[in-house]
């Protein structure tokens, strides 16, 4: 959707509010304002903490060390290792597991959200294939690929399908009957039907289910690299744990937290825009 | 324009039957001739199967004996020539409030600028122009039913059904709707069948006035409400038909009867 329709849209609704005297309480979000700060306060007390803890050496930096050597490993991994080369590695595998993975589920789900015969088919398979977790199936998917991307890859994608397949499938199922009554009084054909109500009706869940996969594909590359391979962020966090580099696991953690942060927040934003028509509880 | 419907209702009767339960009558020989372009209203008491009628018209349910044509037409599923309003506005959630309209015209035939032009009009027929990319949640109760009354009659249907739409509203926006739609029928010309536990509501809006009774459903009495357009609600005769409608609603409805009279 191109961004001028959007604020004429914006715009139309905001002048539908100010008509409106049952609707005084206009959805908020208006204007510029200061960014939010309270969520940085944790964060700050938790660093002076450290900064404490390691000042007076209440730990021993070998276990703890202090938050500027972190940044300076940091800074030589960064320049004199390949650190951006091993973040690539594990974001590429996260992007194309979580794209082929949610791919797969959408099309399959929504297969079987239509039609019983398909969700009865793929019902019992699923059902056990679900319940192996993706790591156990790691070494034998090794055995298979190799310790490249690729089995990472399938392994994850694994992990990502189900959650969407199955929120894809319950979403379309509770679409409400009066819904669908509807279509039948507007006469719309069954392509129309799917279209225009059951995807939208199945939205909420499914972009709920994308927001929970794609975390979890991200928690799931550093547990993969750890187990196999030799590159990538999950690899540098095990091999720092064995040469006792904890300035370096450290770097690694904290990448690995913020990444997990910015991808949790971009598909929540992704979610609202998507789900714009809903009336949300703000707080 | 429109051409209005005649409505042609024939002894038409429908059973329920629940395992292990005797069958239920829900209509039995219903018979009911609706003029074009007249309003006629349903009443009765809940379970006379008044919602049930609107049904059958409206081609959602099949199952039952005798006849409804539509201009000598026996009428078989749902068509765009007959449009409906619930007590739910039944609006989707995720279309603006001209999408919502829009859609009961993707099966019309008509060209874009005709479908443009119809949601446009019936958009503003209703009094809600300006509000054409509001969303449902943005709109008051009263807004998203005239958006639905928008939706059924955009195609232009022969007759439009009414399943108790003012049902859900608070007092004031009910009555203020009642002249809403009393407009909107004059102006349309379309034949129009109401069903409401609302009597007043029955008389100020109404050619005629169907009362049903429960086990089985079925008519009871057909009064006919010559009062001119628009009504008075405390007219001596508005009043006075108001009073037989609910006698006539007796031997049901005969408490609700004094305590509303």
């Amino acid at each position: 959707m191109s961004h001028t329709s959007d604020t004429i849209e914006a715009a139309a609704v905001e002048a539908a509010t100010v008509d409106l005297p049952a609707h005084a309480e206009a959805p908020g979000r208006r204007g510029l304002q200061l960014p939010n700060l309270t969520g940085f306060i944790l964060p700050f007390i938790i660093l002076v903490l450290w900064q404490t803890a390691a000042t007076y050496k209440w730990i021993d930096p070998v276990f703890l060390p202090a938050p500027l050597t972190v940044v300076t490993a940091f800074w030589k991994m960064l320049t004199k290792q390949k650190l951006a080369f091993d973040f690539l590695a594990s974001i590429n595998i996260v992007g194309q597991a979580f794209i082929y993975g949610s791919a797969a589920a959408l099309l399959l789900g929504i297969a079987a959200g239509l039609s019983r015969k398909v969700e009865e088919f793929f019902g019992p398979t699923f059902d056990t294939i679900r319940h192996i977790p993706g790591i156990a199936w790691l070494p034998l998917i090794v055995l298979w690929l190799g310790i490249g991307a690729p089995a990472k890859i399938l392994v994850i994608a694994k992990s990502v399908f189900f959650p969407v397949f199955l929120n894809t499938l319950q979403g379309i199922r509770n679409v409400e009957k009066n819904y669908i009554e509807l279509a039948k009084v507007l006469t719309l054909t069954r392509w129309q039907l799917i279209r225009k109500v059951i995807l939208p009706a199945a939205m909420p869940s499914i972009m709920v289910s994308l927001r929970y996969a794609a975390g979890l594909a991200w928690a799931l590359v550093v547990v993969a690299e750890g187990l196999s391979g030799l590159e990538g962020l999950g690899f540098l966090i095990f091999r720092a744990q064995g040469l006792l580099l904890t300035d370096q696991l450290l770097v690694c953690m904290v990448i690995i937290g913020l990444v997990g942060f910015a991808i949790d927040r971009s598909m929540f934003l992704a979610q609202k825009r998507v789900l714009k028509w809903k009336q949300g509880y703000d707080g | 324009m429109a051409t209005p419907g005649h409505l042609t209702i024939r002894n038409v009767s429908k059973t329920y039957s629940l395992p292990g339960r005797p069958l239920v009558n829900v209509l039995s020989r219903v018979n009911l001739d609706v003029e074009p372009g007249a309003f006629v209203t349903i009443v009765g008491p809940s379970g006379c199967g008044k919602s049930t009628l609107l049904r059958l018209i409206i081609g959602l349910d099949d199952d039952y004996k005798g006849e409804i044509e539509l201009n000598d037409k026996r009428i078989v599923g749902t068509a765009l020539s007959r449009g409906i309003v619930f007590q739910d506005h039944r609006l989707l959630p995720w279309l603006t409030l001209e999408q919502n309209i829009g859609l009961s015209l993707e099966n019309s035939g008509w060209t874009r600028a005709e479908k443009d032009l119809a949601v446009r009009e019936h958009i503003a027929l209703v009094g809600l122009s300006g509000f054409e990319k509001a969303y449902p949640h943005e709109l008051s109760g009263g807004m998203a039913q005239r958006a639905a009354i928008a939706r059924g009659l955009a195609s232009r249907p022969e007759i439009l059904l009414l399943d108790e739409p003012l049902g859900a509203l608070d007092a004031l926006t009910r009555i203020h709707l009642q002249d809403e739609i009393q407009r909107i029928w004059e102006v349309e010309g379309v034949t129009m069948i109401l069903v409401t536990h609302d009597v007043e509501e029955a008389v100020f809006l109404s050619n005629k006035v169907v009362v049903m009774a429960a086990k089985p459903g079925s008519i009871v009495e057909t009064l006919d409400i010559d009062l001119p357009f628009p009504r008075d609600r405390a007219d001596p005769a508005f009043v006075a038909l108001k009073r037989r409608i609910l006698t006539a609603m007796g031997e049901d409805g005969g408490k609700t009867a004094t305590r509303a009279a």
